[in-house]
């Protein structure tokens, strides 16, 4: 393992229809292990680590295959976090299968992950046999969702059409002030911060209640706190 | 929503479906646990919500299959008539799933599974978890992939238009012509056209009914 370059390890010719995983996580542990596990099978192997985004870039710019998956640690942090590695690899690598990866993933995080351009999510706790066949499925252009808790679905359903109703109906002024307003200031406190006068910031919040349905500032919050675009610390 | 033992706490039902032996059986399986009251019945969508206007059940049960149920489901959240609703249908397909998990349904029971313990699903539903017929999942599952990307593109193409494309594209939805949507915004036709052709090319599209086609199934307008 150890003698492994971190990033960039090219795979031999021998076998291009070999199911060629890059694996991204910040945890050298998780991805130790996680590369034992696949190499361990014929059918598939490990193209490239990374522990960050900007590396996961570069080693996946060297990849030249067809037939790779992505697995994308959602606890990636940082200006260029796990959602922001999505959406990027969505747009270069259209053909590329990508999924997020995460122990005990929050419905939120995960319909967020698929609302970026994941082709699914796999999570940590479930059966190794299990997990390899979600990879060999991700391959195979299927959407994977390997979850404890099957049933999720509808919660997670419910985080991409409120991430949707948040992106779709609200112009960029009226996020920024859900934004701003899910941080607990007042109108006056939110004025001042983005340099308004007030009257023109309950005129926001009021166009934002319509639009979203919702009659108060804490259920216009919840709802984008639900969609991900803000996180809500202990409420949630 | 905690359901005590008294009848005056008893979670109030109400239950549309075509089929008076379904309605039976939703009737029979939830007055055989304590807790669970059919205060109405329905055979369409819309005498459900007369009802429920009237009676103002805390749950509503129904079969996204009739005629008029998803409308149904809209009218129920936009007028909040009832706390939770639950979906007993027969329909199977993956579309329907995601339909009615969008519409924020916290039920989705399939009938040929579900209704002989209708009752107690429906109780696990009133006690906060989101039920769903396991022969459905793998199904909703499968059309998850399209939701995602179609919620994706929309919010990519949405955050591409300017203010005023924006505007022209809720016109055209609303079925103005040219010259209707000139005078609506104060501008010129010829103004108007350059902002079509502008959106015809956001949208990927050549004609009219193209665009108000791609819209909708983009979200980015809802014709009812």
């Amino acid at each position: 393992m150890s003698k492994r370059p971190a990033a960039g390890h090219a795979a031999g010719p021998a076998s291009p229809r070999r199911l060629g995983v890059i694996l991204v996580d910040p945890f050298p542990v998780v991805r130790a292990g996680t590369r034992l596990l696949i190499d361990d099978r014929p059918d598939m192997e490990v193209l490239a680590e990374a522990g960050d985004a900007d590396q996961a870039i570069e080693a996946i710019g060297r990849v030249r295959r067809t037939r790779v998956v992505v697995l994308v640690g959602l606890g990636l942090t940082g200006e260029h976090d796990a959602y922001w590695l999505i959406r990027t690899l969505r747009q270069r690598y259209p053909t590329h299968a990508i999924l997020g990866f995460g122990a005990n993933a929050d419905p939120t995080s995960i319909s967020r992950a698929l609302f970026v351009g994941a082709d699914g999510f796999v999570d940590k706790n479930i059966d190794p046999v299990e997990f390899l066949q979600a990879l060999r499925r991700a391959a195979d252009r299927e959407m994977v969702l390997a979850i404890p808790i099957a049933s999720a679905v509808g919660e997670i359903v419910e985080g991409i059409e409120r991430r949707r109703e948040v992106e779709v109906k609200l112009t960029d002024r009226e996020r920024e002030v859900l934004v701003v307003a899910a941080e607990g200031l007042t109108a006056r406190q939110i004025a001042t911060r983005l340099g308004v006068r007030e009257r023109t910031i309950t005129t926001h919040l009021a166009r934002i209640y319509g639009k979203l349905g919702v009659g108060s500032r804490l259920a216009a919050i919840r709802m984008a706190s639900q969609s991900g675009l803000v996180s809500v610390g202990a409420s949630e | 929503m905690m359901v005590g033992e008294e009848a005056a706490n008893a979670a109030r039902l109400v239950v549309a479906d075509a089929h008076p032996v379904v309605r039976r059986a939703v009737r029979l399986s939830c007055e055989a646990l304590p807790g669970l009251e059919v205060v109405g019945e329905a055979d369409s969508g819309s005498a459900m919500l007369a009802i429920c206007d009237e009676l103002r059940p805390d749950v509503a049960v129904l079969d996204i299959a009739l005629p008029d149920g998803i409308d149904a489901i809209r009218a129920l959240n936009d007028r909040q008539l009832v706390d939770i609703v639950v979906v007993l249908t027969d329909r199977t397909d993956g579309a329907s799933v995601i339909e009615a998990l969008r519409l924020g349904v916290e039920g989705y029971l399939v009938k040929s599974s579900a209704l002989p313990s209708v009752g107690r699903q429906i109780r696990r539903v009133l006690d906060g978890e989101r039920v769903i017929s396991p022969e459905v999942q793998r199904a909703a599952l499968g059309e998850l992939g399209a939701f995602a990307r179609m919620a994706r593109e929309g919010s990519e193409v949405r955050a591409s238009l300017t203010p005023r494309e924006r505007e022209v594209l809720m016109l055209i939805g609303e079925g103005l012509t040219m010259r209707q949507m000139a005078n609506r915004l104060g501008i010129s036709p010829r103004t108007v056209e350059s902002h079509m052709a502008k959106l015809y090319r956001k949208l990927d599209v050549r004609t009219r009914v193209q665009a108000v086609s791609r819209a909708v199934s983009l979200g980015l307008i809802e014709l009812h």
